[in-house]
């Protein structure tokens, strides 16, 4: 049918046009902002949106609120640590779990256990912020954070006491639950697709289950696994509702231990957009959509460089 | 195989389904005469003391519907503006170059509101331990780090403070909360004036450790969680207040007197303004003179514009406004007092209707 | 070269005493790891479970059948418009999103190996790593403001399609590849054209991967806030029929919103809200794997 393909080909084009029409949006809509602010935006600590209440002045050509600096050194950090150390977390269990899912649990129990992880896949990103605020983070503050210092307080990084349940550690900790499923399903899907006869001959130089797993199984995955890092990594990036529940919303500092509150960028725009809204000249709402213009390019350059990784395995699948 | 079958026509009807619906939703009239639809959105300040006026509004006047959403104060002044609400509300009077902007937007105050001070100090939250503005700025700025420093102990003479870091506590949302407390630390201390000033939301300074919360059960909820914290909270939470068991400060007001926030304090405050107050009644009530007069208090406004689409909602509009800011009708204890709020004082109340008025 | 099986009957000899106890390392190596495994899954349930017990504890005062039946009046009352809303709002999104996702994925799949084709995929991982709040803004000055539709249904589902899109274009695409090609060979060696072979052969028996991404793109639909404070808005009522000019509720609202009052029967709705949309999921996730192993044909 002379329909079909062009017809598939057309639809195919409707993700670009899509991305393509929010990448327009926002780089039109946060001109303004990307030239008054030039590169300071992102080395800057400061973020003030300056005095609403008096009249905008002019400067650099534009008109801004009195004390306006717009700079997001801070979230920019936040975001990175903060997804960072949920993939640290989430790709070894999510290993494991795939791992556990596919050849340790029981027959009868692997469906119900798949579920029970593609349940945990289910769960809105806003329960999981109330888990986080009403469970999380006080555990964090009472148990987490004083085990963690006793075992590695000799790194800088984990000393100091924590002050309050809100911060890098919480965040990082709901974030790894949040995208340890997309993980563990991805791995699963692609370990089941190993063909048996790899594993049995495995088996039959007498390797260990453990080495026929991690030896032999795993570098087969490889590829699906660095795309289940990417979609988690994307799914990390952009998680708002929960990390703005419990990452402590620091402002204008930057995380010195792992308890320190931090900032996401996707949670910043969500926060502070109702304020953005009141600056008479707008360059607030042009600053947060060039903050969500910086955070899409950072989802662009993972992407290449899993594509890259993925190219220089030699594959050009997924 | 019939699924086949089905999974193609499935697709062709998703397809078609969604075409029309596309279709009919471009062309979709709005809501006939019959019943009257009204949105209000902005303050989360404002949204439970809605949320008890409107049941009861509705079913006294059945051809009006009213929807509320709680989404903060910048957000009800940006909707009634763009006109996606027909009333926002607001904590924080629009700025003057927002009115500038957009002349026919009219601030109604529809009562009066305050705030507590409260802090979580094992051993001390039964006490009411006295803090004024260059205090709280101090903590808030980093100068004053320790609760047992030289200032604080001045204040609170035979307190034994604990030596420990405090945890300032600020909300990360846009605010009316934090724009009366960081009105409250501009008016009484000009090096934070000149420094950060006020706003919805401000510029914190950086202080290692400073939380912030989401939205006001967020700051109960973190100050309780963070021993040694301070945080700012509207008087509507008084009952989480009292359940999370936190201390409550009193506050240093213009005249130099320590007070908490009860209704004759609230009152006093409000009344020493009255004069004060211009017809288009944006006025900050923070700080006020009065010997009796707790500083941290502000109108709730209804952000409107009184140039509304059609005759009929600027009506309802109207009625409902009228309704509320009357002492029979909104203004009433039975819905302020569940949410700690003090009635307009009667010129205000004029004032208000006299804006109302201008709805057209 | 020596055998790795230690037998009992074998001579003693140095050689063979090494070899058992590296054996009995590789073994205890292995056990260890199977330990390990089972560890990461308890460490997975464990927060699942106390999530649920969370919501079903604090839900459960306010779980009764009042919920379905009143609407809310903005603090205590039912839920019936926000569940309406929900299903409103999801299955739009899948109704605009899903065929579309599908067909990308089906061309992803059969005919994307080119540059095209990588360019797609690229861009859809890049689409679904976009923040929900940023997809909600730019549908808000767009379609909300610019095209006048107010808050509206049919803005918050366009929003919700936006997002789950690519994630059905890669799960379809994932599920297609793993067709043999032997099922595309034989459905051309009997004579069935293009359009034939790939929707009523290779689609149908790629069912359960399709039909896994649509469902994770309905949970992630259910579950989203933020988006949609800026574009289906909130209604207290049950919504009028109406795409546009018409705010819309949905349960995700209560949960973030309902929380922040100073009403306890408020909070109590917050997480009755929170209960309903895990048990909505649940749910929906049962019934899809009741229907796939019942259908299984291949």
């Amino acid at each position: 049918m002379r329909v079909f393909r062009p017809g598939l080909l057309a639809v195919s084009t409707l993700i670009p046009l899509a991305l393509l029409a929010v990448v327009v949006f926002l780089t039109s809509y946060s001109w303004p902002a990307i030239q008054f602010n030039g590169l300071h935006f992102l080395t800057t600590e400061t973020w003030n949106l300056g005095n609403l209440y008096a009249n905008p002045v002019r400067r650099d050509g534009f008109e801004v609120p009195i004390g306006a600096t717009y700079g997001i050194w801070v979230f920019i950090v936040g975001t990175l640590a903060s997804s960072a150390i949920a993939l640290l977390l989430a790709v070894p269990v999510g290993i494991g779990v795939a791992l556990f899912l596919n050849d340790f649990a029981p027959h009868q129990l692997r469906g119900t256990f798949a579920q029970v992880v593609e349940l945990l896949a289910m769960v809105p990103s806003v329960v999981y912020g109330l888990w986080g605020l009403e469970i999380l983070a006080p555990l964090v503050l009472t148990h987490i954070a004083p085990f963690l210092e006793r075992v590695l307080g000799f790194i800088p990084f984990f000393s100091g006491a924590a002050t309050s349940g809100y911060g890098l550690l919480s965040a990082s900790l709901v974030l790894a639950i949040m995208v340890l499923p997309v993980i563990t399903n991805t791995l699963l899907e692609a370990i089941k697709r190993v063909p048996s006869e790899l594993r049995e001959s495995s088996f039959g130089l007498g390797a260990t289950r453990a080495e026929v797993l991690l030896k032999i199984v795993m570098p087969s995955v490889r590829v699906p696994l660095i795309g289940a890092v990417i979609l988690a990594l994307g799914r990390a990036l952009g998680e708002t509702m929960a990390v703005l529940m419990v990452s402590g919303g620091a402002l204008n500092y930057l995380p010195d231990t792992i308890y320190s509150p931090i900032t996401s960028m996707a949670a910043f725009i969500a926060s502070q957009l109702d304020s953005a809204l009141q600056d008479p000249s707008g360059m607030a709402v042009r600053s947060l959509a060039e903050i969500a213009l910086v955070l899409l390019i950072i989802a662009v350059i993972v992407n290449v460089i899993a594509r890259l990784l993925t190219h220089r395995a030699g594959l050009h699948r997924v | 195989m019939n699924l086949n079958l089905s999974r193609r026509t499935q697709l062709k009807a998703g397809l078609a389904v969604a075409g029309l619906t596309l279709a009919s939703g471009l062309f979709a009239l709005p809501a006939q005469a019959a019943q009257i639809t009204l949105l209000e959105t902005g303050s989360t300040l404002l949204y439970p003391l809605f949320n008890l006026w409107v049941p009861d509004y509705t079913k006294a006047h059945p051809d009006v519907k009213i929807t509320t959403q709680g989404t903060g104060s910048g957000t009800g002044i940006a909707e009634a503006i763009s006109g996606v609400a027909q009333i926002g509300a607001s904590d924080a009077y629009m700025a003057d170059a927002q009115i500038k902007q957009n002349p026919s937007i009219l601030n109604i105050p529809l009562a009066i509101s305050a705030q507590t001070i409260n802090y979580n100090v094992p051993g001390l939250n039964k006490t009411h331990l006295k803090l004024d503005g260059p205090v709280l700025a101090g903590i808030y700025d980093g100068s004053i780090k320790n609760w047992d420093d030289p200032a604080i102990k001045a204040l609170n003479p035979g307190v034994k403070l604990p030596n420990h870091t405090i945890v300032p506590i600020h909300r990360t949302d846009g605010s009316g909360d934090t724009f009366i407390f960081s009105q409250y630390l501009s008016f009484s201390t000009p090096k934070w004036n000149d420094s950060v000033g006020y706003g919805t939301t401000i510029s914190w300074p950086a202080v290692q450790g400073g939380v912030g919360a989401n939205g006001n059960p967020g700051m109960v909820q973190a100050c309780h969680e963070t021993p040694y914290s301070v945080a700012y909270i509207g008087v509507s939470f008084h009952k989480e207040i009292a359940k999370a068991g936190l201390g409550t400060a009193m506050i240093k007001n213009k005249a130099g007197h320590f007070l908490l926030p009860t209704a004759k304090t609230v009152s006093a405050a409000a009344a020493g303004l009255i004069a004060k107050t211009p017809a288009d009644e944006r006025l900050s009530l923070v700080f006020s003179e009065g010997a009796d007069s707790y500083p941290i208090i502000n109108y709730e406004y209804a952000i409107v514009n009184s140039k509304q689409a059609n005759p009929e909602t600027a009506k309802a509009i109207r009625e409902f406004l009228g309704w509320a800011v009357q002492s029979k009708g909104g203004n009433a204890p039975k819905y302020l007092d569940q949410v700690r709020f003090i009635p307009l004082p009667a010129r205000i109340q004029e004032l208000s209707k006299a804006q109302i008025a201008k709805i057209q | 070269m020596s055998s790795l099986v230690s037998s009992p009957t074998a001579p003693v000899s140095i050689a063979s005493e090494r070899v058992r106890r590296l054996q009995r390392r590789r073994s205890l190596f292995s056990g260890f790891f199977a330990v390990l495994c089972v560890l990461a899954f308890a460490i997975v349930v464990v927060p699942l479970a106390d999530i649920l017990w969370m919501t079903l504890v604090k839900g459960g005062s306010a779980v009764s059948p009042v919920l379905f039946t009143q609407v809310t009046n903005g603090i205590s009352g039912g839920l019936l418009n926000a569940i309406e809303g929900t299903l409103v709002l999801s299955g739009g999104a899948i109704l605009l999103g899903a065929p579309l996702g599908v067909l990308a994925g089906i061309y992803l799949s059969e005919y994307g190996n080119g540059r095209w084709g990588n360019t797609v995929r690229f861009l859809a991982d890049v689409l679904a790593g976009v923040p929900s709040i940023v997809l909600g803004y730019f549908v808000y000055v767009t379609l909300v403001i610019g095209m006048g539709w107010q808050f509206s249904a049919l803005a918050g589902a366009i929003t919700l399609a936006i997002m789950v899109m690519p994630y059905i274009a890669r799960f379809t695409e994932l599920a297609m590849r793993q067709n043999p090609t032997s099922l595309r060979e034989s459905a051309y060696a009997l004579g069935c054209k293009e359009h034939q072979v790939v929707l009523r052969v290779l689609l149908p028996a790629a069912r359960s991967g399709v039909i896994t991404g649509v469902l994770f793109a309905l949970a992630f639909s259910v579950g989203e806030t933020a988006p949609l404070i800026y574009t289906a808005g909130w209604s207290n009522y049950l919504w009028n029929g109406h795409l546009t000019q018409e705010p819309i509720g949905y349960l995700t609202y209560v949960i973030w919103n309902f929380i922040n009052e100073p009403f306890a029967s408020a909070h109590a709705l917050a997480y009755a809200a929170a209960f309903l949309v895990v048990a909505m999921v649940l749910v929906i996730n049962l019934v899809a794997r009741a229907f796939l192993t019942s259908k299984r044909t291949v």
